[in-house]
């Protein structure tokens, strides 16, 4: 109360004695313009002089490799598998504690490509899986049912086929898949064309480039940049639009990964 | 994007060390850390924490302002608002004057036994 008596007696006294303040303004007002207009004039100096400098050299952000400790307990002879979806959804990893296929990926997009590989025969006798990716000791899935994000049913029935196909012994992935696959050379020669020809130019309009990192068996690493780096679309990009250009070129193309860092870089996303 | 509310960092450093002051980037802010044990002088291990409070576009360890610093292992504890602590390890890199090494990596994706 007290306050609010202090804050109506204050405002009362200041409308008294309004006429000589509206006096005084204009000269305080004048010291204040000139005070501030020297006090600006310095300040933008300082700002000029500052701009000046060069800026100092953006710094390039190295990765170095994360160490990944073995997510199984060691010598276990049990078949172990771990389920591990995606922040997406659309698609689910399992990784199993012995190799599926070595050195190599393949990726299946149907029933009829799963002929003769047991593995992708079982997951795909399964009702909602749309695709399967086997490297080296992981599978991944998608699924036909894109409303659904909950893996833990789906899951299950996926690991026990992966099981049962292993324990049965027959053959995991086919012998003619195995001896289809290129060397490195010609999977490199294949996906660069591809690059150049239809995927850059395709992405260039946007201001993004895809580049060609690295390749291991057939398995190719890119990197998007300019543009597609840290573009909100780059997901769909990369799904839609680039593994189906790799493969529609490099048929035997198995895993492609994606090694963009769409937090960091020096144009990221039209900047 | 996670809220960071604290991450700590043990790095070891190699044969070759700056010995100066351990600086981080945390979406591109330059800081020194907190709580700072040990050095980054050839063989020594350092340990620093820093409690941040806020979103992680991008968190990186800032190179040696002059010479080079050969970074043998980097293990960083990172406590991120309804996350469960996790930890990332990182194997060598050399950093110099033109480098920086990215520290960020987004809590892992939850895994279950099928």
């Amino acid at each position: 109360m007290n306050f609010i008596k202090r804050f109506f007696s204050g405002m009362k006294q200041k409308d008294s004695v309004s006429e000589p303040v509206e006096v005084v303004k204009p000269v305080s007002e004048e010291k204040t313009q000139s005070t501030t207009s020297s006090t600006a004039s310095a300040e933008s100096d300082a700002a000029e002089k500052r701009f000046a400098d060069a800026p100092p050299a953006p710094r390039v952000v190295l990765h170095a490799p994360v160490l990944n400790e073995n997510i199984f307990p060691a010598e276990s002879e049990d078949i172990l598998i771990k389920a591990q979806p995606s922040q997406t959804g659309d698609q689910c990893m399992f990784t199993v504690n012995r190799v599926l296929m070595k050195g190599a990926s393949w990726y299946f997009d149907s029933f009829e490509s799963a002929a003769e590989s047991s593995l992708a025969e079982s997951l795909f006798s399964l009702d909602d899986v749309e695709t399967v990716l086997v490297c080296e000791s992981t599978v991944t899935v998608t699924r036909k049912d894109k409303t659904l994000i909950d893996w833990k049913e789906l899951a299950k029935e996926v690991g026990a086929a992966i099981r049962g196909s292993i324990e049965e012994g027959s053959c995991l992935i086919a012998e003619k898949i195995i001896s289809s696959i290129p060397s490195e050379d010609v999977i490199r020669e294949g996906i660069q064309k591809v690059i150049d020809e239809e995927v850059n130019p395709g992405v260039a309009g946007h201001g993004g480039q895809i580049n060609l990192l690295g390749v291991k068996g057939n398995s190719v690493t890119i990197q998007m940049g300019g543009g597609c780096q840290g573009c909100s679309a780059a997901d769909l990009t990369l799904k839609q639009g680039i593994h189906t250009s790799f493969r529609k070129a490099v048929p035997q193309v198995g895993a492609i990964f994606d090694e963009t860092d769409h937090t960091a870089g020096l144009n990221p996303y039209f900047s | 994007m996670p809220r960071v509310l604290t991450f700590k960092v043990n790095i070891e450093t190699g044969k070759q060390g700056p010995n100066e002051t351990v600086n981080f980037c945390f979406n591109g802010h330059k800081m020194p850390f907190e709580n700072v044990t040990g050095s980054n002088e050839s063989d020594a291990i350092f340990e620093g924490s820093f409690d941040v409070n806020s979103f992680a576009h991008s968190l990186t360890l800032v190179g040696p302002e002059k010479g080079k610093w050969n970074v043998e292992k980097v293990t960083v504890d990172y406590e991120c608002e309804g996350e469960k602590p996790y930890v990332v390890k990182w194997g060598a890199v050399t950093l110099d004057e033109t480098t920086e090494m990215n520290l960020w990596q987004d809590p892992p994706a939850p895994m279950f036994d099928v």
